[in-house]
């Protein structure tokens, strides 16, 4: 049958993890994956929007630095050949005024402090004279400036001056033929500064928004060409969500066409195979159900007249009643396997009562138990396929019924989206290393080979699994306290939808993702009890029809 | 006297078997092994002894079992059931429609369908004792009778259809859950197939509705169940 092979046995296993999310339906086996490798690796769309994102930063940083390089040089350049030939002015006239006018060089000084507020300091013989005493003194000027002045030099350095950045000119002359004198001019240039931490801010503004937008680019890019993978991964999906007819659009992407045609054509074989086998199903299934039917019918009017017969004949007529019947279960537990892995069962989810639901699933199965349902339940409307919900609890039943003696109490609890059903016995319980294993197809467990094996079909729990899995839920066995076992299902149901004034009935249900608790009925603080009875005249149990 | 019961069945052994285990009920069975046959028989019993039930197999050779039961729903109400070895929602569905009252699927429990004939004829017998006549706007409902009149002219519905509608009037404005309905018009006492209340609801509606896809008499109550507006 399809989909054995990626048949996921975690459905029955026991809750291991705690905590963590309940396993999904659709999930596939990771045993088909390629290996593991030990390194986690960034998904290809990552890894294409880093590598645009660290291009555009390396390119905007680039020219960004050239930019702003070349402008600084160029602007420095020509604040310092402006300066320069200011300062030369301004040694001139100082040079002037001391030999003409006033040899008292601070006065010389302040005479000719010109533009932009620039101070000046002058070096003779040793004895500086700066324009202010409180400006600039002999310790502002570098030792090296000062030297290359001193012997003869025009020259000129940006330093930094107590936090504000200055150009410093130095403009060597001589005073009196012989005596060389040293005129140091500064200049402020924390307006070029400005200018240029500006320009710098914009830049490294301009580099984050090119690197921004390369990201951008690269995640808007890498996400358009996998688009044709996620597509296809989308379809490959619906198919194993059984939706076999699904197809990839042949003319989207035209060269990925050889991909598109390779994934249609595989799907179209595995709908043209599935079709074959759903199709041999059914012809099985009505081929053993004729004979079956002429079988079981006959073999009343002969237990009709059981009374009649001879003794030898009476024992032979109960072997055949019994085989029958059995016969009857397998053919019925078979094709609903082989239906629930053919992808054919239909989801029929409905509104119903979780309480009422238990309690005559119990009833329909004509077992007496005492069903306990918590009062957060008990009258709690979810939508749920009933027939379903049913059949597990019918075959949960019906295996403590078979292999433990009969079920003690049937436990109903709400657990957010969730609905548990516990079936527990008093049996032999099940042995730890048989709790996974006892959800496979014909594996019964020990006690099972031992006490009432020969009525059952062995196919009652992995039945219960298949539904329990196609539902979105699981079902694991754990020891009843000191003895017996305690068959666990828990299924995801969903509150209602809002009541709306529509015709139809809710045939779809709201996504699951929607799902939230329903509000709790207000109940007594005691748990409802109740003993179900069968009803003595009873109609036969619904069993046969729900397939 | 014995209820007469007409068995379309074409595979002889099954049909043999299944007459045998019918007359150990007490019924007294005809049986015919195609639709076509089963349509002369009905029509000979028109004018000899009736059939107080009918049960149709899916699977006839010719015209098969939903075929049948249109056919003989033009000309009667007798209570049909469908025996079928298709288990699809699609075919219970589909013979539903067709008019079938209830269904069973193959192999059935002989006791199973014994009790199904059973519900179906002692339903079939159930006389009611309410009021003579029930008026709902042009709808108007003669329990005693028999008869249901839309606008004046009166409307064939089928046993099933009735005691349906039967019981929406007699709670009419109150909600009748599947279950309700189930077991009060089917006389199930168990957790049935509420398909089938579906189903005769929405056959209901196409002969009682002037407008069937927006109902003024028969009105689903999401979540609930059905009720008749009062």
């Amino acid at each position: 049958m399809i989909g054995t092979g990626a048949r996921e046995n975690g459905s029955a296993s026991p809750p291991a993890g705690a905590g963590g999310p309940h396993p999904s339906g659709g999930k596939a086996g990771p045993s088909h994956r390629t290996r593991r490798r030990p390194r986690r690796h960034l998904g290809l769309a990552a890894r294409v929007t880093t590598t645009f994102a660290l291009g555009a930063l390396a390119l905007s940083g680039a020219l960004a630095s050239i930019t702003y390089f070349s402008v600084r040089s160029s602007l420095i350049s020509q604040e310092e050949s402006t300066l320069a030939h200011e300062a030369i002015a301004n040694a001139e006239a100082v040079k002037a005024q001391i030999e003409v006018h006033d040899p008292y060089i601070p006065s010389a000084l302040a005479s000719v402090n010109g533009a932009r507020g620039a101070e000046s300091i002058l070096e003779e013989a040793n004895e500086w004279y700066p324009s202010s005493p409180s400006g600039v003194s002999e310790s502002d000027i570098p030792a090296k400036l000062s030297e290359l002045v001193r012997s003869g030099h025009l020259a000129e350095q940006l330093i930094d001056l107590g936090g504000t950045p200055v150009l410093i000119v130095g403009v060597p002359f001589l005073h009196t033929a012989t005596e060389h004198v040293a005129y140091f001019q500064i200049f402020d240039m924390s307006e070029v500064a400005g200018t240029l931490s500006t320009l710098l801010g914009a830049l490294i503004l301009a580099a984050v928004v090119t690197t921004l937008l390369g990201a951008i680019v690269g995640r808007w890019g890498a996400r358009r060409a996998l688009r044709p993978l996620r597509q296809t991964a989308r379809a490959a999906l619906s198919i194993a969500g059984g939706q076999l007819d699904t197809r990839l659009e042949s003319d989207a992407y035209s060269d990925l066409a050889v991909l598109t045609s390779a994934f249609n054509k595989m799907a179209d074989g595995l709908q043209d195979r599935i079709e074959r086998e759903a199709h041999f199903t059914s012809d099985v299934n009505h081929e053993l159900r004729s004979p079956l039917t002429t079988v079981a019918t006959a073999l009343s009017v002969l237990e009709a007249r059981r009374q009649e017969l001879p003794e030898r004949a009476q024992k032979a007529l109960d072997l055949l009643s019994a085989e029958v019947k059995r016969f009857r279960r397998l053919v019925d537990d078979l094709l609903e396997i082989s239906r629930l892995d053919a992808g054919l069962g239909e989801m029929n989810r409905e509104e119903v009562s979780l309480g009422p639901l238990v309690e005559h699933a119990v009833a329909a199965t004509r077992h007496h138990v005492l069903i306990d349902v918590s009062p957060d339940v008990a009258e709690r409307r979810v939508m749920a396929d009933k027939l379903r919900f049913e059949r597990v609890v019918a075959n949960l039943l019906e295996n403590a019924e078979r292999y433990a003696g009969g079920a003690t109490r049937v436990v109903v609890e709400a657990d957010g989206p969730w609905a548990r059903v516990a079936v527990e016995d008093r049996g032999p319980g099940v042995a730890p290393e048989e709790r996974e294993r006892i959800f496979d197809r014909f594996s019964r467990g020990t006690s099972g080979r031992r006490r009432g094996a020969g009525d059952g079909t062995g196919l009652g729990l992995a039945i219960v699994a298949e539904h329990a899995r196609l539902l979105g839920g699981r079902v694991w066995v754990e020891p009843n306290g000191s003895r017996g076992a305690r068959f666990v299902v828990e299924l995801p149901v969903q509150p209602l939808p809002e009541p709306e004034a529509s015709e139809t009935p809710p045939r779809r249900p709201p996504p699951r993702k929607a799902a939230k608790p329903a509000p709790a009925r207000p109940a007594g603080g005691q748990p409802l009890s109740s003993e179900v009875a069968s009803p003595g005249s009873a109609p036969p149990q619904p069993a046969g029809r729900d397939r | 006297m014995a209820s007469r019961i007409l068995l379309v069945e074409d595979d002889e052994r099954i049909r043999t078997s299944m007459r045998l285990s019918l007359e150990d009920e007490g019924y007294d069975v005809e049986e015919t092994e195609s639709g076509e046959d089963a349509l002369e028989a009905h029509a000979r019993s028109l004018v000899g002894p009736s059939f107080e039930l009918i049960v149709v197999d899916i699977m006839l050779p010719g015209m098969d079992g939903f075929a049948c039961c249109r056919e003989l729903r033009k000309v009667s109400s007798v209570p049909i059931i469908m025996v079928t070895a298709l288990t699809d929602t699609n075919h219970v569905v589909t013979g539903l429609e067709a008019g079938a009252d209830d269904y069973v699927t193959k192999p059935f429990e002989p006791k199973e369908l014994a009790a199904r004939i059973r519900a179906l004829l002692r339903r079939a017998r159930a006389t009611d004792g309410g009021p003579v006549s029930l008026v709902f706007g042009d709808l108007e409902i003669m329990p005693e009778a028999g008869v249901v009149r839309s606008q004046g002219e009166e409307v064939h519905l089928t046993r099933t259809e009735f005691l349906l509608l039967c019981e929406l009037a007699a709670n009419a404005g109150k909600v009748l859950s599947r279950e309700q309905l189930l077991e009060r018009v089917w006389s199930y006492d168990y957790f049935g197939d509420g398909r089938l209340v579906d189903v005769h609801v929405r056959r209901l509606r196409t002969k009682v509705e002037t407008d069937p896809s927006d109902p003024r008499h028969v009105l689903t109550v999401r979540g609930l169940g059905y009720k008749l507006a009062p």
